[in-house]
């Protein structure tokens, strides 16, 4: 999850995060060198000797100039639409899950087998338990199982949210009379943390998402135990 | 798995303060330092030429780091399908042992029967 003065991205748990944390290390070390050459650039324009007046066009430097920018956008393009595809693939989910949004808590649905549904509320400040994370924490988290092809369904009951949670790389916005799809994945057991990300009124940054990836004999336990308080 | 510990520990800090631990980009700053460093003093030695050699240099620095972050990019994720692989075989052993997918127990195919989609016999 988040730390304190963190500057990059949370830890990947699930394939997709992890294709997303893989491009951004190769978009930024070409950035990285990009910006090194233009400052080698700076400094060399700044300290020569050489003046020429009279220069009026190059062509060799025009076609480098040209070209290399090209060369690399596309090696920037590539593995980017290639993640844009992969991120669109919705391969035989084993569970479908409704995420509604509303002022200012979300709403889940399990409604494959049996009729679930329960609201997940920001737990307050005062209400804290030793251990757990200021505006994170809900009363009630999404429990999915692990290792399973989820698919969520994700719409809003008034205004638009948008439903993200950054370690698995999600973010969708939640319409209004639409009905946006997405499918995750994740790698690896654990809780996972996400806001709001549209805003949405007073509360916009007190309506949590809290995902809780467990193994599949908990996750069973876990709504049957859902259905009986119901 | 074994290559992440490894990744974690390997970091540097760069400006004194930021903390650079993204896998292969140490050493690629390091090759390319190494190789900034042999090109220039060659080119250096060869020509007497300062500004130039510092120019040939940056430009080896550019290719060495360039040449060292895909080598190690392209070899880390090759390893990191390969483990997957394996936990995934792993997983399919235990699931599929002693039931008709087991591949241990299914048939081998008759070479004779070979069809048009199938590898060539070596």
């Amino acid at each position: 999850m988040a730390h304190p003065s963190q500057l990059g991205f949370q830890d990947a748990a699930s394939p997709v995060m992890e294709e997303l944390l893989h491009f951004h290390d190769h978009a930024l070390m070409i950035v990285f060198l990009i910006s090194t050459l233009v400052l080698y650039i700076i400094v060399a324009m700044v300290s020569t000797k050489l003046t020429n007046k009279y220069i009026l066009d190059s062509q060799e430097i025009e076609i480098i100039w040209t070209v290399l920018p090209a060369v690399i956008l596309i090696l920037i393009a590539l593995p980017s639409l290639r993640i844009l595809y992969l991120m669109d693939e919705i391969n035989d989910p084993h569970l479908t899950i409704k995420a509604m949004g509303h002022q200012w808590y979300w709403s889940y649905e399990y409604t494959d087998y049996e009729d679930l549904g329960f609201d997940s509320y920001m737990i307050p400040t005062q209400d804290l338990a030793p251990g757990q994370f200021r505006l994170l924490e809900a009363d009630h988290r999404m429990v999915v199982p692990v290792e399973s092809p989820i698919r969520i369904l994700i719409s809003a009951e008034d205004v638009l949210h948008s439903w993200a949670v950054p370690a698995l790389g999600i973010k969708m916005d939640a319409v209004p009379g639409r009905l946006n799809q997405t499918a995750f994945i994740t790698s690896r057991p654990g809780v996972f943390y996400g806001q709001c990300s549209e805003i949405c009124g007073a509360n916009h940054s007190f309506m949590p998402i809290v995902v809780e990836a467990v193994p599949l004999e908990h996750f069973e336990s876990w709504s049957s135990l859902m259905l009986e308080d119901a | 798995m074994a290559g992440e510990e490894e990744d974690n520990k390997k970091g540097f800090r760069m400006l004194g303060i930021l903390d650079v631990k993204t896998p292969c980009a140490r050493e690629a700053v390091l090759h390319g330092a190494g190789g900034s460093a042999i090109t220039g003093l060659i080119h250096f030695l060869t020509t007497s030429r300062v500004r130039r050699s510092f120019d040939v240099g940056f430009a080896g620095f550019i290719l060495a780091t360039l040449g060292s972050w895909w080598y190690c990019r392209t070899s880390r994720a090759r390893l990191l399908v390969q483990q997957r692989l394996l936990q995934d075989g792993l997983k399919n052993k235990v699931a599929f042992e002693g039931t008709s997918w087991d591949p241990e127990t299914q048939t081998p195919r008759d070479p004779d029967q070979l069809g048009p989609r199938d590898p060539p016999r070596p």
